[in-house]
Order: C-alpha cells, then sequence, then structure tokens
C-alpha cells in the first residue's frame, strides 16, 4: 500500500529523516514511535505530500507522491499533530469542506458527511461551531474530516494527544476499528498505545529507522535477562551472604531501603531460569521476611529505551 | 477549486470582515460623493471612484492579509495541501473570492449611480469603463496583498507590507510609476490597451509569483 524507498528530508546543513526504507501492507495499522523531534511528523508529511523529500521515492496506493500527486493525495485520510480546523465552520460545514475537497462524489457528499458524523459521534454537535468544541471533539471532527472520503490509508498524527483518558480509551477502539477497513498509520510517543493498538511498529530516533517489527517480537528481542524484584524485612543484613545458597544467581543489587525497614532488591539469575521457587525457600530458611516479590516482564518501553540507546552508542 | 473559492467567500462573510470592507468603502464613497456632488456641483459618478481608490490602500489588506497567513499559522494549509487540489487552484480560489467581494461592492456603489439617474442623466458608457477600470485596480491590490500574505505566517506583517506597497502607489499617482495613474484614464471613458495589459500582467506576475512560492514552500518547509 505504501513504499517508501531511501527518503532523506534535509534543511540546509540538517538532517531530518535520513534513508528510511519501509513497506506498508494493506489492512495493517502500523505505528511510528521516537522520542520528540526524531523525525516522526516529518516522514508522515512526507508521505502526505505535504512537503517533498529531498531525496528517495514515496509510493502511495501505487502513485508516486511527486510525480502523481493528486492521485496518491485522494487515497489518504490525514489528520495532521495539533488538529488544525476552520474555527468559522460548523461541524458538518467543516466536514463538508474536506470531503468536496478530497473530491468526493457530489451527490455521495450528503449521505457520507452523515455516515462519517455518526461513526465519530459527532451528530450531536454537527451544527456547533468548531472553536466552541472542546479538544477531545475537536480530534473527532478532525478525524471526520480524515475519514470522510472513505481513503485507503489513513495517516494519523498524534490522535491522542491532549485527550482525557476516557476519550484516549475512545479514540484508540475507533481507531482499531477503523483498521478492519483500512491501513492505519499513527505517531506517538505513548508506548503503550502502540503495543495496544498497531500490528507493526516503526522505531524512529534521530530520523533513521531504529527497528521495524511487531510489537510482541520487538519486546521478545531485548527480554534476555531474568529479572525479579523482591521487597524483604531483613534486619540482620543476610540477603548479600546467601547469594552462594541460590544456585544460578547472578547478581543481587539493593534498589532502595523503604521507611518502613524493608530493603527492595534486584535479583538477577540466568538466562530462562525462574528463580522465584528457589528465592522463597532460601529466605523462609533464612528468616527473612518476603513482603513482595514480582517477576518483571520486559515491555515495548523497555525495548523502546533500549534500541534508541543502542542506537546512540 | 469551486468548494474553497465558495468556502472563502463564506468566510468573508461569516466573519466581520466582509462586512467591515463594504461599510467602510462605502462610507468613505458617501463622504467623497457628498463633497463632490454638493459641494462642488459635479454630477459625476466616476470621479468619485478615484478618489475612492485612495482608500482601497486601507481596507484590501483587510480582506487579502488572511488568505494564506491564517491558514499557515493554524496549520489548516495542512489539510488544503494534503488535498488533490493543485496550488494554482488554490491560489486562484482566494483570488477570485477576494474578487467577488470587490464586485459585491462596486454593486453596492450602483445606488448612488441609481442617486444620479434620478435627478440628472449621468454617462454609462464612462460609468461602466470606471467599474471596470476600478476592478482591474482592486484585483491588482488583492494579488499583491496576497503575495504579501504567502510570505509570511503573521497577518499583521502582511497587512503592513502591503500598506507600505499601496500608499507608495497613492503617493505616486500622478507619475507613471503607479498603479493608480493606470487607472486614472478609465474614468473619462477610455479604455486604454495599454493600462489593461499593465494591469493584467501585474496581476498574472503576483500570482504567479505567489504559487511559485506555495510551491517551493514544500521543498524547504
Amino acid at each position: 500500500m505504501i513504499k517508501v524507498k531511501n527518503i532523506t528530508k534535509k534543511y540546509g546543513s540538517f538532517t531530518a529523516v535520513e534513508d528510511i526504507s519501509f513497506e506498508i501492507q494493506e489492512g495493517e495499522i502500523v505505528g511510528f514511535l521516537g522520542p520528540n523531534g526524531a523525525g516522526k511528523s516529518t516522514t508522515m508529511n512526507m508521505i502526505t505530500g505535504f512537503i517533498e523529500q529531498t531525496e528517495g521515492e514515496i509510493e502511495v496506493a501505487g502513485f508516486d507522491t511527486l510525480k502523481n500527486p493528486k492521485k496518491a493525495k485522494k487515497n489518504i485520510g490525514y489528520m495532521p499533530e495539533g488538529v488544525p480546523l476552520y474555527y468559522d465552520l460548523t461541524v458538518k460545514e467543516f466536514v463538508t469542506y474536506m470531503a468536496q475537497m478530497k473530491k468526493v462524489d457530489k451527490k455521495e457528499i450528503k449521505e457520507k458527511v452523515q455516515k462519517v458524523l455518526k461513526e465519530t459521534g459527532l451528530e450531536d454537535v454537527q451544527n456547533k461551531l468548531t472553536k466552541n468544541l472542546s479538544r477531545g471533539y475537536k480530534q473527532r471532527v478532525s478525524m471526520a474530516g480524515a475519514l470522510v472520503s472513505n481513503p485507503k490509508i489513513l495517516i494519523l498524527d498524534e490522535p491522542t494527544v491532549g485527550l482525557d483518558p476516557k476519550q484516549v480509551t475512545e479514540i484508540r477502539s475507533l481507531i482499531k476499528s477503523l483498521g478492519k477497513d483500512h491501513t492505519v498509520i499513527l505517531s506517538s510517543h505513548i508506548l503503550s498505545e502502540v503495543s495496544q493498538i498497531c500490528n507493526k511498529v516503526i522505531i524512529i530516533n534521530k530520523g533513521k529507522i531504529v527497528a521495524i517489527d511487531t510489537p510482541e517480537n520487538l519486546e521478545n528481542k531485548v527480554s534476555t535477562d531474568n529479572t525479579i524484584y523482591v521487597t524483604v524485612e531483613d534486619n540482620e543484613n543476610k540477603v548479600e551472604q546467601v547469594k552462594g545458597q541460590i544456585e544460578g544467581i547472578k547478581e543481587i543489587k539493593l534498589i532502595q531501603e523503604n521507611e518502613d525497614k524493608t530493603k527492595q532488591y534486584m535479583i538477577t539469575g540466568e538466562e530462562g531460569k525462574d528463580l522465584r521457587k528457589l528465592v522463597f525457600e532460601v529466605f523462609a530458611r533464612e528468616n527473612i521476611t518476603i513482603f513482595e516479590m514480582k517477576k518483571v516482564d520486559v515491555t515495548l518501553e523497555d525495548a523502546f529505551m533500549k534500541l534508541i540507546e543502542g542506537g546512540e552508542q | 477549486m469551486f468548494a474553497v473559492m465558495k468556502k472563502e467567500l463564506k468566510s468573508y462573510f461569516l466573519s466581520p470582515i466582509g462586512y467591515i470592507f463594504i461599510g467602510a468603502f462605502l462610507f468613505m464613497f458617501s463622504i467623497f460623493f457628498y463633497s463632490e456632488v454638493f459641494n462642488y456641483g459635479y454630477t459625476n459618478f466616476e470621479y468619485i471612484f478615484y478618489s475612492g481608490s485612495t482608500v482601497l490602500t486601507f481596507i484590501v489588506p483587510l480582506i487579502t492579509m488572511r488568505t494564506f497567513s491564517e491558514e499557515r499559522k493554524n496549520g489548516t494549509e495542512q489539510l488544503i495541501m494534503t488535498s488533490p487540489i493543485s496550488i494554482t487552484g488554490v491560489v486562484m480560489a482566494k483570488f477570485i473570492a477576494a474578487m467577488l467581494v470587490i464586485v459585491i461592492t462596486e454593486i453596492c456603489t450602483l445606488m448612488y449611480f441609481a442617486i444620479l439617474s434620478h435627478y440628472g442623466m449621468p454617462d454609462i458608457s464612462t460609468t461602466i469603463s470606471t467599474l471596470i477600470g476600478f476592478l482591474l485596480l482592486s484585483m491588482s491590490y488583492i494579488s499583491f496583498g496576497m503575495f504579501a500574505s504567502t510570505l509570511t505566517e503573521n497577518q499583521i506583517i502582511a497587512a503592513v507590507i502591503s500598506i507600505v506597497f499601496f500608499i507608495y502607489n497613492w503617493f505616486m499617482a500622478g507619475t507613471s510609476y503607479s498603479l493608480i495613474n493606470m487607472f486614472s484614464k478609465f474614468p473619462y471613458g477610455q479604455i486604454d490597451i495599454a493600462d489593461t495589459i499593465t494591469f493584467v500582467t501585474f496581476i498574472a506576475m503576483l500570482l504567479i509569483i505567489s504559487i511559485i512560492i506555495l510551491q517551493r514552500r514544500k521543498s524547504v518547509r
């Protein structure tokens, strides 16, 4: 659906995006992930045709974005960052205007506008001026504008920024349902969001792609260590001494001492070994009271931090 | 393109700008009308437009300063530029919308013509040539104002750039280096080919420069 081949974007001597290539298949929900200023929006803006790349080619639904911009743009619904709207129009007028600009067939406009207003839950406010709406509603109006022409590809730049938790959940489930008939690209710096919605993640840092994979694979990639956290009451400081008694242990590290005289340790074991049972037995024998013990799952957050740090070194 | 034009025109009249433009012009026009007709006893509709051309200095920026600056500032240019409409289409649509505001204003001024025809016999052919000339003058002002608007995302700066250029035209009105001077023959019923061509080329040139600036911004943005 989207083919990006070796694109580079330079502003003078500053390179915002460097030699990025990837492909997105039909029906995928892809998340662009990266810290602020990594080049997410720049990449998206190049796909939408808002800016031109310095080098490289982009193909959208089979059309080159530079040679055949009109046809490429017709296949894209775009919700820009910061949800720009025409504030002197009502919701319905705005969505209708977007439909006209996207060259929706005149006879279908009315019907399509009503359909999309319903889908995005804007029916009740359709005659309100967009400037009088709350942030969450503005976001939906922007989304409706992107959706109204029923494009094959939806590009959403930071779709959940500035929303309250309830609205975030609503928008997320809306995006998920849209993924059934659209190819969706969204950018975010919220990792949990991407791992929930997307089935493919592209991590960008400093204008370069660090990784392209499914969220699960990315998590697996970095989950090498086998770490547990224990909080214990240990007045005689025996924890350090029992290290030798537990087989397969690599490291015990004191993380913090709490006010209630308990201490939290991080215990790292050898790969593929679950230490929890052994730790429990040994600690019990040594009269160390365990208050809490938890095994840490590697999250996308860790994967992300690791990949980004790896890229910087 | 038609959709953009319609929306622009609608925006002029959804906001006070369109009304302020027409109101301010008609107010000044009435004063000129009063002084020329009652003080000097002229029954000439056309000369008022010559005086009226100076009013354009301050009111044309009202409708042109926002054309591109506002879109850029609000980010709505992202919506336009990612739509399957060419930049040329967008520029033309905005230009025509602004021009229609002038046309509406001119239609409003016809009431003075009606007043004059009630008491005398104003000349129809010079009236028509004046209206054509005034429209050409306004269109060249609009094209300059729009060009100024493509330069900056700050509407005030766009307005100031336009006003400076228009004041120059006003002060140079007696010389051949002024657009107002190009207009000066129209109220006498002359549609001067050279002047008309100069107007049209001026308009075309500024619209093309605006298009180029917007197109260029794609690669440097």
